[in-house]
């Protein structure tokens, strides 16, 4: 507990690495997603 | 491709640099941010929720000019632009709000005030709300596209408005904006490099989102007018 | 796009909504039961405490503003419902249609807030105008720029499914800001004022009446054509 209250920055800072890299994760695979679907459609 | 890897170490750095960096009195190297009397490192938030605000604007103004091509060409895609626009400007406007009351609580003590700044943007959530009430009251296709980019024209104009006027006219709690009347920026340039890169950031995963929805939307068009023949 | 409007015809736009009204009277006796029914609501509320300045002031224009949302929209709707708006279509440009309509929206919001405003004097005792020249102008630019606001609004909502409610979830955030400059002029003029100090206020407001109109006069096409 002293160990989190000392450091609470860098807990802050971790949570919202995680959060960022979460978020850029799901935009990357969406946008690779999106890519096949419209290579799909414009092969047709 | 390049850009998005790019993106992605960029606002990485600035999330570190803008949570991590130490506060001090007298910062002498580039590497250190100066403290903010009363605030110290809770001052970080900057970072974070101007560039919220500021993305906001940004969706807000493009879903008026989407609307405006719409209204010229009558062309479906405009149309899609616009309302993708305008949903991302709500969400960031939700972040904006949500960050400025937390902001607000620990400046000061509560979490809403019916300051200026922070009605203003409470409106403009109420404006866009709005304007998917009425996109979501109107059936055939070319009558909702064009009504939505009247009301997204009209909106859009008290955007400005909000965001920038009311604030200067009326006294406000919240502090100074960062461009003041005189031009200068007073910021530390340490803050202001990492501020601006996260402005930059911001702005580039809005225009991300912003792309992706928008090619995800025309897919899904295509489909459908596909399965009308 | 020939932008030319005639008057004459823009008048006999506003003359037939006017005659329409007077022969039937519905809208009349709803709304004047409207604003008499909300003042009776905000006496009982009060329940003869004297509302602070600010408190009157801003209720005062919140009875108006309600009052407006149930009225303004009527000239579109009204054409909707009856059937008329094809005619309205072919006979007359829409420049001319949008300026018959606000010409018409304008007046009876004037009839409205006159009617609002002298009973609101009568009844909250604690409305003491000190300056007489503030309030009559906040009042008349207030409604100008309110009329025309609820115009364009009123022409959106007469297309969509669920006109009543969204009308006023429209309108309001579209004249917050009118709302905003008036209700603090309200209560410039409770306080006794000079007038010339409260002439930001009202470059505000005419500012926004002109904004607003050309804005409207403008998008109007778009929102009237098919």
């Amino acid at each position: 507990m002293e160990f989190l209250n000392q450091n609470s920055l860098y807990i802050v800072l971790i949570i919202t690495l995680i959060c960022w890299f979460g978020i850029f994760g799901y935009l990357f695979s969406l946008d690779k997603k999106i890519k096949k679907l419209e290579d799909k459609i414009n092969k047709e | 491709m390049v850009f998005k890897i790019i993106l992605g170490i960029g606002l990485t750095l600035v999330i570190i640099a803008g949570i991590a960096l130490p506060m001090v009195s007298n910062p002498s190297s580039f590497f250190e941010l100066p403290v903010v009397p009363g605030l110290e490192d809770k001052a970080r938030i900057i970072f974070f929720h101007v560039p919220t605000a500021w993305v906001c604007v940004i969706a807000f103004i493009t879903a008026l000019i989407y609307g405006i091509q719409y209204l010229r060409t009558k062309e479906i895609l405009y149309d899609i632009k616009s309302v993708t626009a305008a949903g991302l400007g709500f969400l960031f406007c939700i972040l904006a709000t949500v960050t400025g009351a937390i902001w607000s609580k620990f400046s000061w003590g509560a979490f809403w005030n019916w300051d200026p700044r922070q009605t203003s943007i409470f409106v403009l959530l109420l404006i866009y709300g709005a304007y998917f009430a009425l996109r979501s009251s109107i059936e055939v296709e070319e009558k909702r596209a064009s009504l939505s980019a009247v009301y997204s024209i009209i909106a859009g104009l008290t955007v400005p408005f909000f965001i920038f006027i009311i604030p200067r006219i009326v006294s406000s709690l919240h502090p100074d904006p960062i461009i003041n009347p005189q031009g200068k920026i007073h910021m530390n340039p340490t803050m202001l490099v990492i501020f601006l890169a996260s402005l930059t950031g911001f702005t580039a995963v809005y225009y991300w989102m912003f792309n992706l929805r928008v090619r995800f939307s025309k897919l899904m068009y295509q489909q459908q007018m596909k399965e009308q023949e | 796009m020939n932008k030319i409007f005639n008057i004459n015809s823009a008048l006999t736009i506003f003359i037939k909504d006017f005659r329409s009204e007077l022969r039937t009277r519905y809208a009349l006796n709803a709304l004047i039961m409207f604003v008499i029914t909300t003042l009776a609501i905000i006496l009982f509320a009060i329940a003869n405490e004297a509302p602070s300045i600010e408190i009157s002031a801003g209720i005062l224009w919140i009875v108006i503003f309600f009052s407006a949302m149930s009225g303004m929209a009527r000239t579109f709707v009204s054409e909707e419902e009856r059937g008329t708006v094809m005619t309205l279509h072919l006979i007359a440009k829409p420049s001319t249609v949008f300026f018959g309509k606000l010409l018409f929206n304008l007046i009876l919001l004037f009839l409205m807030n006159i009617f609002t405003v002298v009973l609101y004097l009568i009844l909250i005792p604690s409305f003491i105008i000190k300056s007489y020249d503030i309030f009559l102008l906040t009042i008349f630019l207030g409604t100008i720029g309110l009329s025309a606001a609820s115009t364009i609004i009123a022409a959106i909502i007469a297309k969509s499914n669920t006109k009543g409610t969204l009308y006023p979830v429209l309108s309001f955030p579209i004249l917050l800001p009118l709302l905003m400059i008036v209700i603090k002029s309200t209560k410039s003029a409770l306080e006794g004022i000079e007038i010339a100090k409260a002439m930001g206020d009202f470059q505000v407001m005419i500012a926004y009446f002109v904004v607003i109109t050309a804005v409207s006069y403008l998008l109007f096409d778009y929102v009237w054509k098919d």
